[in-house]
């Protein structure tokens, strides 16, 4: 059943039936994933989605998966749409192009929770809410994991950092270059940041990327990447090179990033869990529709993760 | 011996105009960042364009036999992934085999489709890039494949290893290079490409079996990506599902820049290796150089431009030709 006609047919049949009558109708929730299988994250994601939406009784979720197509989600949105689901939930496979559909939904009165990586602002106004990782926090808390320890190392005043970036373009990239660029200079402001590439989300190019930085400076004190995936990428390549004690930093700690951590050769990272990611996804969506206030950017947090406190963390699924 | 007269010099660039554009960008990079000549780096560029190298050495067979093969890139996704998930199951000397064989069976089948049905290899290796994506992911799970002893495995030494101080994925791009270098040039099977993709239709009147040799040209390009796949996992020991995304382009970028007819029938190992190397160094360059990277997407697409004119401005004599 329609759960917004169920809401309203309550409302009007009854004021004295608090609304808690309504939340024990089923909400249909719709879900369009950008790409599912492309990397573990994503596939861990939609497990984890699928399980918590079973968990709940009052959920039927349809699960969809859009490949990273920008014109599949559009459709995916528009079948979602037609079938009078209660709510959808996008993980944009684009943050500008998915707008449109995202209004279209907006005015059939489906409200939209955006879902891991936020649309572009002048979708705004159609969203409902946003659930997932706060990025320029997260590039922010690897900046501070680097500069302790560098401070601990003795080093801060000298140490010389270069960066590795995602795909150029992609929202998750920026904020979290952002949050780093910005947060170093405040807590170590004599560390410098002498290059900055993007290696794509990509552990091959990152290295690629890595060795070039090697050879073009002798001093590398620490290396940030943008997901553990690309940090081991360029710890592989400086290993090949022979140059030891070089600090590495990543973000979305991955199973490869925690094991480097285990041998200690790889300092740090943002533990951010899918199943987290995946639950607060669909808490968002279920509270919206229970008429709940909540805030525009709902964060889930991601914690910091270094060689000194990942005994409190599980090794990652993915 | 006889001296160097003007003509040789014009005949030489004629034929050699891509080593010309290749010693010019070379010189360009040193005198922009004198890192850029240092030993280590010149061999760092080498290992690392050495997988892109090996899948370029098949395609460049397929494009000369007058086809494509954009399937190359999710085609070493997939070896990639599978040799990684098979060394922990059945341990690396079965898995390499295994892998090999599950290639070529790739190869084979789109072989049969272009050489026996008669399909547009457009179409056909199009098709194969998705769809052997899709193959991928299923084999996956769409999960990140990493070898869970990454030091105790002899697995390493395809991409880590060196012998007498020269990396291996570099020895296993020269010597493939070599043996398909002889293959195409001194061999009748090598005539029997270029005649097929030359003049397809005189070939067949001259008994050559068409079907044949473009059969054996996808196999031969699946023995390189399997070879590309080998190198990939061996390097890093853990990959995505996407590693191999894109490079069905660059490897074709390499070998046009090489100077083989994407309508067939021209092209020679050699140039393919020349082309693989620019772009190798071109990327490497600009990084050294240390250019915003989003200008160096335009300056990536100018110089493979300007490579392109200068080698067919020495084949004509002139930079510039007001007949087409």
């Amino acid at each position: 059943m329609n759960y917004r006609k169920a809401l309203a047919a309550t409302t009007a049949a009854a004021a004295l039936t608090i609304g808690s009558a309504a939340v024990a109708d089923t909400m249909t929730i719709g879900i369009t994933q950008n790409n599912v299988g492309v990397d573990s994250y994503q596939t861990t994601y939609e497990k984890a989605f699928i399980e918590a939406a079973e968990a709940n009784e009052n959920v039927e979720a349809v699960v969809l998966d859009a490949g990273g197509d920008v014109a599949r989600q559009i459709a995916q949105m528009e079948d979602l749409i037609q079938q009078e689901v209660d709510a959808i939930i996008i993980w944009p496979t684009n943050g500008e192009a998915v707008i449109p559909a995202v209004r279209k939904a907006h005015n059939a009165g489906i409200p939209v929770i955006v879902t891991n990586s936020n649309i572009a602002e002048q979708g705004f106004d159609f969203v409902a809410s946003f659930s997932g990782p706060d990025n320029i926090t997260q590039g922010k808390r690897s900046a501070e994991i680097m500069c302790d320890k560098f401070k601990d190392m003795g080093i801060a005043d000298e140490a010389k950092v270069v960066h590795i970036t995602g795909q150029p373009g992609y929202t998750t990239a920026i904020e979290r270059a952002k949050g780093f660029d910005d947060r170093l200079p405040e807590v170590c402001p004599n560390v410098e940041q002498i290059d900055k590439q993007p290696g794509d989300w990509n552990r091959e190019k990152s290295q690629k990327v890595m060795e070039a930085f090697l050879v073009k400076y002798d001093d590398i004190d620490g290396v940030y990447a943008g997901d553990d995936n690309m940090g081991v990428g360029a710890l592989n390549a400086a290993k090949a090179a022979g140059r030891e004690g070089i600090i590495f930093v990543g973000a979305t700690n991955f199973a490869v990033g925690y094991e480097a951590m285990e041998r200690g050769e790889y300092w740090g990272s943002i533990y951010q869990s899918p199943v987290d990611d995946a639950k607060a996804a669909l808490k968002t969506a279920v509270e919206t529709l229970e008429g709940k206030d909540l805030p525009f950017l709902n964060y889930f947090d991601t914690p910091k993760i270094t060689q000194d406190n990942m005994g409190e963390y599980d090794k990652p699924v993915f | 011996m006889a001296r160097l007269t003007k003509k040789d010099i014009g005949g030489f660039l004629a034929r050699q105009g891509i080593l010309v554009a290749f010693a010019l960008f070379i010189i360009g990079f040193t005198i922009a960042n004198e890192r850029f000549l240092d030993p280590d780096n010149i061999m760092g560029v080498i290992r690392s364009s050495a997988i892109l190298g090996v899948m370029a050495l098949g395609v460049t067979f397929v494009v000369i036999s007058g086809n494509l093969d954009l399937s190359v890139g999710s085609m070493m996704s997939f070896s990639t992934i599978v040799v990684l998930d098979l060394h922990d199951k059945i341990g690396p000397a079965m898995a390499i085999p295994a892998m090999f064989a599950m290639t070529l069976a790739l190869g084979a089948f789109i072989g049969f489709l272009v050489a026996y049905l008669k399909l547009n290899s457009l179409i056909v290796t199009l098709g194969m890039l998705s769809a052997i994506h899709g193959l991928t992911l299923t084999y996956s799970g769409g999960k990140n494949m990493d070898i869970a002893d990454k030091e105790g495995t002899w697995f390493s030494v395809f991409g880590q290893g060196d012998i007498m101080g020269i990396s291996v994925p570099i020895l296993i791009f020269l010597l493939l290079a070599a043996f398909l270098g002889v293959l195409l040039a001194k061999t009748p099977f090598g005539r029997k490409v270029y005649s097929v993709g030359g003049n397809g239709t005189a070939a067949t009147f001259s008994g050559v079996r068409r079907a044949r040799v473009v059969f054996s040209c996808y196999l031969i390009s699946a023995f390189c990506v399997a070879t590309a796949g080998l190198l990939q996992a061996s390097r890093s020991l853990g990959s995505q599902n996407t590693v191999g995304q894109g490079l069905e382009l660059e490897v074709l970028a390499a070998v046009i820049l090489g100077g083989a007819s994407l309508l067939g029938g021209s092209g020679t190992i050699f140039k393919t290796v020349i082309g693989v190397l620019i772009l190798g160094f071109i990327t490497n360059g600009l990084l050294l150089v240390g250019l915003e990277f989003y200008v160096q997407f335009v300056v990536t697409w100018v110089i493979i431009i300007l490579a392109v004119w200068l080698d067919i401005a020495a084949k004509r004599g002139k930079l510039w030709s007001p007949i087409a």
